[in-house]
This record gives C-alpha cells, sequence and structure tokens, in this order.
C-alpha cells in the first residue's frame, strides 16, 4: 500500500474509532500531513527514504510536549497549554520523515493503569466481553495503544513510568517497548516521575517498534539524565565482548522464569499462556530455568511511595500562577476566598492526581521522609541487585553502583520471561461505576509484574501471544501479554526474544 | 569596594576623608540637631556684642545636651552589661549571596538584572512543562573560590534537592538548593578587633562555617496594591551560594562584623558582584538566649548543644540591621523569659528603623519543604586538581596584607592598612607598592633610619593626599593620573627637604590637574625648588612678624602660651617668598627672639 494511501486510512479510522476516544486532539483531515505523506512516496519511490518511518504516522502521548499540537496531559489543569517547543523525540521523529498523528488520550500526567482518569473521558478498550462490555484499554498510554490497534496511526509514542507501556500494549494485543532508563531522551516529556520515566514505543510488531526505537535511541544533552556518548559507547563495546554478542546469533539462550511471579492472584488464563511460552521457547532449542527475586514483593510499595513523591515535586509548578488555569467561581472571579492555589488546583487536577500528590507530600514530609521515601530508596536498590544476580551479563555501568554483586556466569540468565500483568483486562464500566468499583488498590496490583523493570530501569516488552481456546478464557480470546526483561543496555535481545514470542498462537 | 563598607565604618571613613575633613568647617558637627543651628541667631557672628550674650546659653545647651547623652548611653550600656551578665546570647547567620556569573545555575540565559523584565529567561528558569535543567559548569569556579577563601572543606562529591513551597516568584513551587550533600563543609572565619567585634569578644574570635551550598535566586516581584504584582523572571535561578555559620557569635556587634566580613572576603576573591547595599547579598540570623550559670538548654543547632530555643529572623539587607535585628530580638526573648513566658521557635521579620522584630509565622504555620534529591540532576563530582588550581590563584587574603602593611616593613597604622587593601579592588595597593619601590630605589644613598620609614610616608601620600585630590574633585581611582614614578619623585624631593611641604602638595595637584611634565623639569620651570633663606632673611621675617602684634609676644613670653607661636609662623609664611620659609626654621628662630635664647 502507499504511504499516501496508508495515511488516508489511518485518518479514516481515526473518524470512524473516534468513540475509542484515543486521541485528545486528532490529526485536521486538511492538514499538512497529505503533502508530507506525498513527499515521502516519491522519496521512497526513488529509493531514497529518510529513514524506515519516513511518511508513516506516528501518534503521540499527550504528556509528550509538541508545537503544533496543545499539550495537556489530559489535565483540567494544562487544558488550555501549548507548549511552544518539541519534545527532542518529537523532532528526531520529524527528521526521520514521520508524521505526528495526533496526541493520545491517557490518565493524567500519566497516572493510572486503565485510562480513565483522563479530562477527556476515558479510552474505551478494543475488545469486548460477551456483555458487549468493553474492556480496559490499560494505561496511562491506552490512548496510544488503542489507536495502534485499531490502525489510526502506524505506531505511537506512550511513556512508561511503571507499566504505562506494557499494560496497555497487553491489554490490546499490540507490542509495547519500555527502553533501557535514559537511552531515550526524555526533554519534552512532561515529568510524572523523573527517575522512572521512560519513553515507550507501542506498535503492531516488534519490527515497526525496533525501527523507531533505532531513531529515537541517541544522545540529547538537553537531559541530564540521558546516556553520554561516552557511556553508550561503553555499553556497546560491552555488548561487543563474544559471549554477549553471540547471544544475538545462534547460541541457544537461557530464560530465566521468577518463581515469585508464579502468585495466588495470577488469572489461570495468564499462568497458562505464560507456561505455553515456556515450553515454546524450550522447543525452540533454549533452556528454562527458575531464579529467585525476592525483594520483589517489595516494589510494588515502593514504587508507590517513590512515583507519587517525585510528583507531588513535579506538579507544583501547575498552580495558576505560571502554568495550570485559574479557577473562577460561579461569578468570573477568579480568586475566591483568596486561595489561588488552593482552588486551580483542587478543581484543575482530578482525584487519583490529587491522591498521589497528597500522598508523595506526606512520604517526604519531615516526619515520614526515614520511613517511607528512605525505605523505598533502599528497596530500590535492592530490586537492581535483584535483577545483577541473575542476569549472566554484568550492568555495563556497573562502576557507578557501587553495592552490585558480581553477576555469576554459570547460572546467569539471559533474560527472563514473565506475564505483563495478572490478569485480563478488566471491564472498563467496571472500573469507573462507583458501587462496582474496585478498591484503587486493585488498580495498583496490575502493575505488579512491570514495576521492579521500572524500578531497575531496564529494558522490557509486552508481547501479546494467544494461549490455546481450551475455554480458559474465551470471553478474551486467550490473548495475553508475555513480557520479556533483559539486564541494563540489553535492549536488542529483549526485542528479539520478544520477536520470538510474538503473536504465537499456542 | 570599600565604599559600602566605609558607611558602616566611621573609624576608616574618618582616616580615608580625613584631608577632607580639614577644609570644609560644615562638617565638624555632623550631628548637630538641625533645632539648635535654627535657634542660633543669624547675625551674632558679626557682632561682637551680641554675640557674648548669645554664646553662653547656646553652649550651655549644647553640653547639658551632650552631657544627658552622654548619661543615657552610659545607663543603656549598662544596662546591657547586666543582662549580658545575666543572659548568655548565641547567634548563627545565614548568608545568601549572588555569585558574579555569566548564565543562570541551570539554563544558558544571562545573569544580567539590568535588561528589560523577564528577557533573560530560558525554557527551564519559567518551569515549562517538559524542560529539565542544564547545570552550568562555570558557575561552579565563584562558588569554589568563595568557599576556599572561607577555609572550607571542598566535597568531592555533593548532591542537588528541592525545597518545596508555594510562592509566586518561585515558578517550579520548587527551590534546587544543596540540603544533604552541599558542595562546601567545615570553614572558619577569624575576626579581628579592626573588624569590628564587641569589645568582650577580645582581639580575635574564629567563627566556624558549617557549610557552603549551592542555590537558585528566586524572581523579584513588585506590588501594586491593592491586586497587581508584577513578576520579573530575569533574576529567577541566578545562582546563590548560602552560608551557614555555626552558632558561635555572642554579641550584635559581633554578628555584623561576621557579615560584613565575609561580604568583603566574598568581593575579594571576586565571588560577588554587589553587596548587601544593591540586594547581591542577605543574610538571614538565628537568634537564642540561656541564662549563664543555669541548667544548659535542651536545643541543639549546628552540633552546639545546651542553647535555648531560637527564632530566626529573615531577610536582613544592611549589617546595621543585622546588629539592630539581633539586639531587638534578644531584648524581646530576655523579656518574654523573664516574665516567665516561654520562647516560641518561629520566623520573624524586621523593618529597618523598627525597634521590635515582627513575627513572620509560627511553628504551626512553619513550612514543611519536603526536600527530595532532585531526580534530574546528576551529583556534582569536583577534582582535587580544580580546586588546587582555584587555591593557588586566590589573592592573598585581607588579613595577610593588613599583618604586611602593619609590619616593621611598611608601618602603616591599621586605619590606614584597611582602606589601601580593600579600595578600589585592590589597584590602590599595586599602585602603592608601584610608589614605595621607587621611592625606595630613588633614595638609596639616604641613611637607613630615613629610608625605614619611607612606606609609611608613601601611604599618607597615597591614601590622603592623592585621596583627598579624587575626592575633592569627586572622580573615581585612576592610576595614570598620577603616575606612581611623579609622586615617588615628589615624595624624594620632599625628603631631601629640597620642596616644602606646601610645595609638595602643589605639585601633586598641578600633575593632578594635568601637568604632564616630569616633575624635576616642572620644579625646576616653575621654580619651586627650595633655595633656603639666609639667618638674616629669617631673622628679618620675624622681626616683622613679631612687630605685628606685641600684646601676643607678651603673652608668649609670660604665660609661656607656646601655642600662639604658630600665628607668628604662619605669618612669616605669608610675608616670605613663596615655597622658601621652612615652618620649623621660622618656629626656631621665633622662639630665639621671644625668649632670648640663641641655639649654641
Amino acid at each position: 500500500m502507499s504511504l499516501l494511501r496508508e495515511a488516508e486510512r489511518c485518518i479514516a479510522n481515526q473518524k470512524s474509532h473516534v468513540s475509542l476516544n484515543a486521541f485528545i486532539t486528532a490529526l485536521q483531515p486538511s492538514g499538512q500531513w497529505r503533502e508530507q505523506a506525498r513527499d515521502a512516496e516519491l522519496r521512497a519511490q526513488q529509493a531514497q527514504p529518510k529513514s524506515k518511518v519516513d511518511g508513516r504516522l506516528i501518534a503521540i502521548k499527550d504528556n509528550i510536549c509538541t508545537r503544533n499540537f496543545p499539550t495537556t496531559c489530559a489535565s483540567g489543569i494544562l487544558d488550555k497549554f501549548s507548549s511552544p517547543f518539541n519534545a527532542t523525540v518529537v523532532e528526531q521523529l520529524e527528521r526521520a520523515g514521520a508524521i505526528v498523528a495526533g496526541k493520545t488520550n491517557l490518565d493524567e500526567f500519566g497516572m493510572g493503569s486503565h485510562s480513565i482518569n483522563s479530562r477527556f473521558g476515558p479510552v474505551q478498550g478494543v475488545r469486548h466481553g460477551r456483555d458487549a462490555e468493553p474492556f480496559s484499554a490499560g494505561g496511562s498510554s491506552g490512548g496510544s495503544a488503542v489507536a495502534v490497534a485499531t490502525d489510526q496511526c502506524y505506531v505511537a509514542l506512550g511513556t512508561d513510568t511503571g507499566g504505562s507501556v506494557r499494560l496497555p500494549a497487553a491489554y490490546t494485543g499490540t507490542v509495547g517497548f519500555k527502553p533501557s532508563y535514559g537511552l531515550i531522551s526524555r526533554w519534552g516529556v512532561v515529568a510524572y516521575a523523573n527517575s522512572l520515566d521512560t519513553v515507550g514505543i507501542l506498535g503492531r510488531n516488534t519490527a515497526d517498534v525496533r525501527d523507531v526505537f533505532n531513531i529515537v535511541n541517541q544522545h540529547d544533552r538537553r537531559d541530564p539524565t540521558n546516556l553520554s556518548p561516552s557511556s553508550r559507547s561503553r555499553i556497546f563495546s560491552h555488548l561487543q565482548t563474544p559471549s554477549l554478542a553471540s547471544r544475538m546469533t545462534k547460541t541457544p539462550l537461557r530464560i530465566g522464569v521468577p518463581i515469585e511471579y508464579n502468585i495466588a492472584e495470577l488469572e489461570p488464563s495468564v499462568l497458562h499462556a505464560w507456561l505455553r511460552s515456556l515450553v515454546y521457547l524450550e522447543q525452540q532449542g533454549h533452556s528454562i530455568h527458575p531464579v529467585s527475586l525476592p525483594t520483589t514483593k517489595l516494589a510494588l510499595s515502593a514504587y508507590y511511595v517513590l512515583a507519587p513523591a517525585e510528583a507531588s515535586s513535579n506538579l507544583a509548578k501547575y498552580d495558576g500562577v505560571r502554568y495550570g488555569t485559574p479557577f473562577e467561581d460561579v461569578d468570573g472571579h477568579k480568586q475566591s476566598q483568596g486561595y489561588l492555589y488552593a482552588n486551580t488546583r483542587g478543581h484543575g487536577l482530578g482525584s487519583e492526581v490529587r491522591k498521589r500528590i497528597v500522598l508523595g507530600a506526606f512520604s517526604l514530609s519531615a516526619d515520614a521522609m526515614d520511613n517511607y521515601f528512605i525505605q523505598a530508596q533502599r528497596v530500590r536498590r535492592l530490586v537492581q541487585r535483584d535483577f545483577n544476580s541473575i542476569f549472566k551479563a554484568e550492568q555495563p555501568l556497573a562502576s557507578h553502583w557501587p553495592d552490585v554483586e558480581p553477576a555469576s556466569v554459570k547460572s546467569g540468565v539471559d533474560v527472563i520471561i514473565c506475564p505483563t500483568a495478572p490478569s485480563p483486562p478488566p471491564r472498563t464500566s467496571n472500573l469507573m461505576h462507583p458501587d462496582t468499583a474496585s478498591s484503587p488498590l486493585d488498580a495498583y496490583v496490575s502493575d505488579v509484574f512491570t514495576v521492579p523493570a521500572s524500578l531497575a530501569g531496564l529494558p522490557a516488552v509486552s508481547v501479546p501471544v494467544t494461549g490455546s481456546t481450551n475455554d480458559l478464557d474465551a470471553e478474551n480470546g486467550g490473548l495475553t501479554g508475555i513480557q520479556v526483561v533483559g539486564q541494563y543496555g540489553d535492549d536488542e535481545l529483549v526485542l528479539k526474544v520478544g520477536e520470538l514470542l510474538e503473536g504465537k498462537q499456542l | 569596594m570599600l565604599r559600602p563598607w566605609l558607611r558602616q565604618s566611621p573609624r576608616a571613613a574618618r582616616s580615608l576623608v580625613g584631608s577632607q575633613c580639614r577644609q570644609p568647617h560644615s562638617s565638624r558637627f555632623p550631628t548637630l540637631p538641625y533645632n539648635y543651628l535654627k535657634s542660633l541667631p543669624v547675625r551674632n557672628l558679626q557682632t561682637s556684642a551680641a554675640e557674648s550674650q548669645d554664646r553662653v546659653p547656646l553652649r550651655k545647651q549644647l553640653k547639658q545636651s551632650a552631657k544627658s547623652l552622654k548619661a543615657e548611653k552610659r545607663q543603656k550600656r549598662e544596662e546591657e552589661e547586666a543582662s549580658r551578665q545575666k543572659w548568655e546570647l548565641t547567634v548563627g547567620v545565614e548568608i545568601h549571596a549572588q555569585l558574579n556569573t555569566e548564565n543562570k545555575l541551570f539554563s544558558r540565559a544571562p545573569t544580567s538584572s539590568t535588561d528589560l523584565p523577564n528577557s533573560n529567561v530560558a525554557l527551564f528558569d519559567l518551569a515549562f512543562p517538559g524542560s529539565q535543567p542544564e547545570f552550568q559548569i562555570p558557575t561552579l569556579l565563584p562558588a569554589l573560590r568563595a568557599a576556599i577563601a572561607l577555609n572550607c572543606d571542598i566535597q568531592p562529591v555533593s548532591k542537588f534537592d528541592r525545597k518545596h513551597y508555594f510562592y509566586q516568584d518561585q515558578p517550579a513551587g520548587y527551590q534546587i538548593t544543596q540540603y544533604y550533600e552541599p558542595f562546601a563543609r567545615n570553614g572558619y572565619i577569624d575576626l579581628f578587633s579592626h573588624d569590628g567585634i564587641a569589645p568582650e569578644d577580645g582581639d580575635r574570635i574564629r567563627i566556624g562555617i558549617k557549610q557552603v551550598q549551592l542555590e537558585q535566586d528566586t524572581a523579584k516581584s513588585q506590588e501594586y496594591p491593592p491586586s497587581t504584582q508584577l513578576l520579573d523572571f530575569n533574576r529567577v535561578s541566578h545562582p546563590l551560594i548560602e552560608i551557614i555559620t555555626m552558632p558561635q557569635i555572642h554579641n550584635p556587634a559581633t554578628a555584623a562584623a561576621c557579615v560584613r566580613k565575609i561580604q568583603s572576603i566574598l568581593q575579594s576573591c571576586n565571588a560577588v558582584t554587589t553587596g548587601m547595599e544593591l540586594g547581591g547579598l542577605r543574610a538571614d540570623v538565628n537568634v537564642s538566649i540561656r541564662q549563664r550559670g543555669e541548667a544548659a538548654g535542651t536545643h541543639q543547632y549546628g552540633g552546639i548543644g545546651g542553647l535555648g530555643q531560637r527564632t530566626e529572623i529573615k531577610n536582613l539587607s544592611s549589617f546595621k540591621a543585622v546588629e539592630d535585628a539581633i539586639i531587638a530580638e534578644k531584648n524581646r526573648q530576655i523579656s518574654v523569659l523573664e516574665s516567665g513566658g516561654v520562647v516560641e521557635g518561629e520566623t520573624r521579620g524586621w523593618t529597618i528603623g523598627s525597634t521590635e522584630t515582627r513575627k513572620l509565622r509560627g511553628k504551626e504555620g512553619e513550612v514543611d519543604y519536603r526536600y527530595m534529591p532532585d531526580p534530574d540532576l546528576p551529583p556534582l563530582v569536583i577534582g582535587a586538581d580544580l580546586v588546587a588550581e582555584l587555591r593557588n590563584t586566590l589573592p592573598t587574603p585581607s588579613d595577610e596584607l593588613y599583618q604586611l602593611l602593619m609590619s616593621k616593613e611598611y608601618g602603616l597604622s591599621i586605619e590606614d592598612a584597611k582602606p589601601m587593601v580593600e579600595l578600589d579592588d585592590g589597584v590602590r595597593l599595586e599602585y602603592y607598592q608601584d610608589v614605595v619601590d621607587l621611592l625606595r630605589d630613588l633614595q638609596q644613598d639616604q641613611d637607613p633610619k630615613s629610608r625605614g620609614g619611607l612606606a609609611r610616608v608613601a601611604g599618607n601620600w597615597v591614601l590622603h593626599e592623592l585621596g583627598g585630590l579624587l575626592t575633592k574633585a569627586d572622580l573615581s581611582w585612576d592610576p595614570t593620573r598620577v603616575p606612581a614614578l611623579s609622586l615617588a619623585q615628589i615624595i624624594d624631593f620632599l625628603q631631601r627637604k629640597r620642596i616644602t611641604g606646601p610645595t609638595a602638595r602643589q605639585v601633586l595637584a598641578m600633575v593632578f590637574d594635568g601637568d604632564a611634565r616630569p616633575i624635576p623639569q616642572l620644579l625646576e620651570e616653575e621654580s619651586l625648588l627650595l633655595r633656603p633663606l639666609s639667618r638674616e632673611e629669617y631673622i628679618a621675617l620675624a622681626e616683622d612678624a613679631l612687630g605685628q602684634n606685641p600684646p601676643m609676644v607678651e603673652q608668649i613670653r609670660t604665660k609661656n602660651q607656646l601655642g600662639k607661636l604658630g600665628w607668628f609662623v604662619g605669618q612669616m609664611m605669608r610675608t616670605g617668598e613663596k615655597g622658601r620659609v621652612e615652618a620649623p626654621k621660622a618656629d626656631a628662630i621665633l622662639r630665639e627672639l621671644i625668649f632670648g635664647d640663641s641655639p649654641s
């Protein structure tokens, strides 16, 4: 299909799927995109495309700054905000010829697991139960995942702080990749929790995701947490050592299965898909090894201390003075009773965001700091140590990580395989209605398998597999997200293993 | 750079502008209240009859008021001393100083504050969503110079933290500072009596510096009541250092001296651009008291225990405010405790000219800053090589220069040494050194004894004679206006008694006003070289003068009122040929004629 026709089809899908609410700002049919696609098509015909994404429509999560579209973060407080600059990732993709396909819906500021905490209404999942009730699209990059799943764009960018790319990928049957922390620039990505935030990529298959990753995986000096060129070359030469380089060619891989992930809450259909995936890999000649990640049990709690703490700090700027739409009472008075900040923030921010700000403010307060924030940082270190002790490859930047234990080459594994989420997607209606709404902790539990890789900054991809349809979960068609996690810097290996499993009928 | 300091130090001010003070009469009674002047009859100076009647009550009045003022002061001093005996004051100081840097702390925007409001702001300075900090390495240099000059240990690794509070002058909702791990610790400064410390502290006291940290400045806000506030973000994120002293100060004057000295150290190592007067430096003080001899207090600050509950007074913008606010707060705490009350830990404010501190917010309103390590900023790693290089290139500390200037080699007084070091960013000192070197060269043939005093004489000419001309002309220092060689030659001629003092001053003024002729040529062409008068010529002049006022001669002879000799010397100078009458010789001749004792 020609690039122009493909673009036209995406735009048409944006129109026909408008009820899914995947986009906050969609592409205008009359916009520049048509000329851009036509130009790219010419380049393709002359065999001189700018890149693999030249002329492709790429949707951008609405917490990534764009000059030509508003950037709302799905928040009332930024509902009138337009950024004066493009995020580095947007610049990189546009330079590669890609066309921004619009800004996708999300949980406000990235806080949520189902993309229902949005000032612009919830994202509707693409799949339905037997009662025709839609399943959750997952969050917080649910808009990006749905846009990919319904061909409203070629690929989409999301952000992943504790699983926000992988979970929606698992719930929508797409591929969702969170690279190693620090590889993709965060300049222009509105911060939720800086030390965890990672730009992620959602696509219909791993190959598309890899193409985009190769374009945005570059040093950017404007992001101080972005890996320097010297660190990048250190990782590169580390991966060139024969024992590591051979993993990308033929040697059978050592696949780790973290025993602590076999939790009681695991749904049978998910457990089944996990087991079938392991059997499949074994059939391909790889070996399966149980590994232990004991601190995983604490990871979720640590995450829900650290991420809100950073969020409470990052969101302090939305006070109605510089950023944030000042609250006006019914008479149009701006400072009702003089409480500008409280009113602006109370009305502009949604309930989940307010909850996390209060949580974070508490855990940073003088009396609670030691028991919460500091403890959680310790747990984070332990989670990193857990991972370093099971992987065959060393943490390539290990000299900066003082308390790393040497990896044992003999028993070490190359990647670990586990489910992306412990259960299939819940129904959106159940999440939204107060009487049936489960406790907020249930939503947090859906992040239990994704958070450890975030805390350790490791690369992880969620790929869709289909378990046999022997009725274990006929409702969801047996579709499950399986997660591959690798050592820091092993992004290519993680994508390769994901590709082995992707779309398999098991 | 001494100018701000001068205002605070009457001693140095007097020594510096001494030559000026000698001339205008009006500045003699700077403290005379205006209404006294008004009560002075306008014509009494011309009509001698009225004079004697009117003068008496005025004199009396002045005397009485001076007396009562003295008594008041004495009483106050005694009270102060009594309360000092009973209560021990403890003060710690926090100083915020704007660093002398081109760029902001975390962006490449310029720091210039005189530009159009809101013209020097980068995305991060305004906390734009999605923007990130970019630490500007050069801002570290003045910060390090300051910390080294304050004798601190530079930390090889330090970190940035966020300090949270809502205020419109702070766009991010937090200030980036170094709370948990500052870049410098464990310094000290030595304060001497010439720094203006309280007499109770003796000749010298050492105040510890707990830490020095890097942080961002806030925006400038201007209020237009009732409802308009304007914000200028040019100042936001200007690099600051915060210097925190140990609570080791026990006298208000010493606290002021401490702030003053820290400012002068920061200025002499070129760490800051402006001082307190221009808002480049602000101070907060922590004040607590405890009764001497009583059980130790229960509070601990900066690792020093046994202290009383402290209060913090924020945003003091002058040295006088530091001293006055501490006195007021100390007295308030004493009266609270003496009336059986309890001092609350709270933040207080001070308005210049007031006599009381005022409560800003109490404990329940105290802000919890929720310090958090900044997750975007990597640790700051400072190499030992950089520190060593900066340490080697740092200018000599003022205290060492004072010691040198006051040593036998130069023989200056502290009153002269201080301005010599601090004036004109050290340029005056360099000039002085040039003059001394040249002068010593010129005087090589003289005996060692007279050569020993040359540096002191040169100091007088550089500071007072040349300084006086500058002040009079209202000009700033320019070392090329009177070349060092010219001044050295003038002094050389004077030392050799080949010109008189008045001639030397006259020649200096000529050169100052642009006469570019070499000094020997100028003296020759203007016939200014001293042609000594003969003894006969002196006697003739003296007899002439004595003849003009026989009653005074009589007074000198009979009542031994030698002070009146000066009048006759003046007469001789005036009638004699200009530049030829030497006052000591004239004086000797006059004595000889009046008392008849001839020099044998």
